[in-house]
């Protein structure tokens, strides 16, 4: 699942897959503003058939933090 | 004059004003219903019962439909979308996020529920959240902002949902509310001109500024930090602009604008206050009543399409 998400990440936000670590901050570290995040999760739920209610999303900030939910929620 | 917006919400012409903070308070939304529009006021960083009054005040005036717009990051927002609900307002607007814990509450409550986005992906969630309609604004507008035109996301988001879409950013006069629906919208929102209209309580200095900016006038500050907004350039927006790009903190900047609307829409001061506008204030040359600016609109679009959709 992590190279998945990786895969979507980068290419969502243009930064570079290695980029896309479990530590990783989409906002401090890939650059991700409000809207690139709203993108981001839209093909995240479409890739893994989860919904992330936008409450869930305000407690999203790392690459570790999607994997959690992804996989408490699938 | 129908279409989908005037239909879905119980209006004569697809003209809504946008519900900008401080400046869109009940006088100015329940002018621009009682012409045959749709009036909002804007809650900005009010607290709730600031709100509630201004409902029932905004009651008193029109017995017509008029909105509330939410800004999402007002800390009180839980509570405004609370009272919203309570006093029977017909439509809500949203901006500053995605409001989907309230829809249901405000559905259930008979409203419409009608969120400003910028990109196409939020627009889609909207829809799925059950959302009546989308306001699509562009980076030409005022205040808080996105990253692509009118021109480019109307037209990207009418085809992308199936809801009615409202284009806002940039529209001023006929011309821009025909192109508006050349690009598929089904109604328009205007800010600047609205500000700059009789029964707009804002300071004259506000509206002056507006008349006399040229089309190069606005500035976004606030693009490295994640909050862009468009105002008209200023000591402010200079001396917020350098420091940013000197690398100043996100507190330190904030500092420069606390507090900068209310200054320049209350105490007039827009030398160091942030006189939000969108770029269209270049165009914006006379202050006439919102009747007057709505029957103007829907004249000059109504020739420039042919009367095919403006009967």
């Amino acid at each position: 699942m992590l190279e998945k998400i990786q895969e979507l990440v980068a290419e969502g936000l243009g930064v570079n897959a290695s980029e896309v670590v479990e530590t990783a901050n989409f906002k401090e570290d890939l650059g991700a503003d409000s809207l690139d995040l709203f993108e981001l999760v839209m093909s995240l739920e479409e890739e893994f058939g989860v919904e992330i209610p936008t409450e869930d999303l305000e407690n999203i900030a790392t690459v570790g933090d999607v994997i959690k939910y992804i996989e408490a929620h699938k | 004059m129908q279409t989908e917006i005037t239909k879905l919400l119980g209006i004569e012409y697809p003209i809504v004003q946008g519900g900008m903070a401080w400046v869109a308070e009940y006088h100015l939304a329940a002018a621009v219903s009682e012409a045959g529009g749709l009036g909002l006021i804007g809650s900005g960083g009010a607290p709730a019962e600031w709100v509630r009054e201004q409902v029932r005040e905004a009651k008193k005036l029109t017995d017509k439909p008029f909105g509330v717009n939410v800004m999402l990051m007002n800390p009180e927002s839980d509570k405004i979308a609370q009272v919203l609900a309570e006093e029977g307002v017909k439509v809500v607007t949203t901006g500053a996020g995605s409001p989907e814990k309230y829809i249901k509450m405000w559905k259930d409550a008979g409203m419409k529920v009608i969120p400003v986005v910028a990109s196409v992906a939020l627009a889609k969630r909207m829809e799925r959240c059950g959302a009546d309609a989308v306001v699509a604004e562009g980076c030409e507008a005022g205040g808080h902002i996105g990253e692509n035109t009118t021109m480019v996301l109307v037209p990207q988001i009418v085809d992308a949902v199936n809801i009615p879409v409202i284009a806002a950013g940039g529209i001023a006069d006929g011309r821009g509310v025909a192109a508006a629906f050349m690009l598929g919208a089904q109604a328009v929102q205007l800010g600047t001109h609205f500000v700059v209209s009789n029964e707009c309580v804002v300071h004259d200095n506000y509206k002056k500024a507006i008349i006399k900016a040229r089309d190069i006038d606005s500035r976004v500050t606030g693009r490295t930090i994640g909050h862009p907004v468009r105002a008209l350039r200023n000591q402010m927006t200079n001396e917020y602009i350098k420091q940013e790009n000197a690398g100043a903190t996100v507190e330190e900047l904030e500092l420069l604008t606390l507090g900068g609307l209310r200054k320049a829409v209350v105490e007039g001061d827009v030398t160091t206050g942030s006189v939000m506008a969108g770029q269209i204030a270049g165009m914006v040359k006379e202050e006439m009543s919102c009747q007057e600016l709505i029957q103007k609109l829907m004249r000059e679009a109504s020739e420039l399409l042919g009367g095919k959709r403006f009967e």
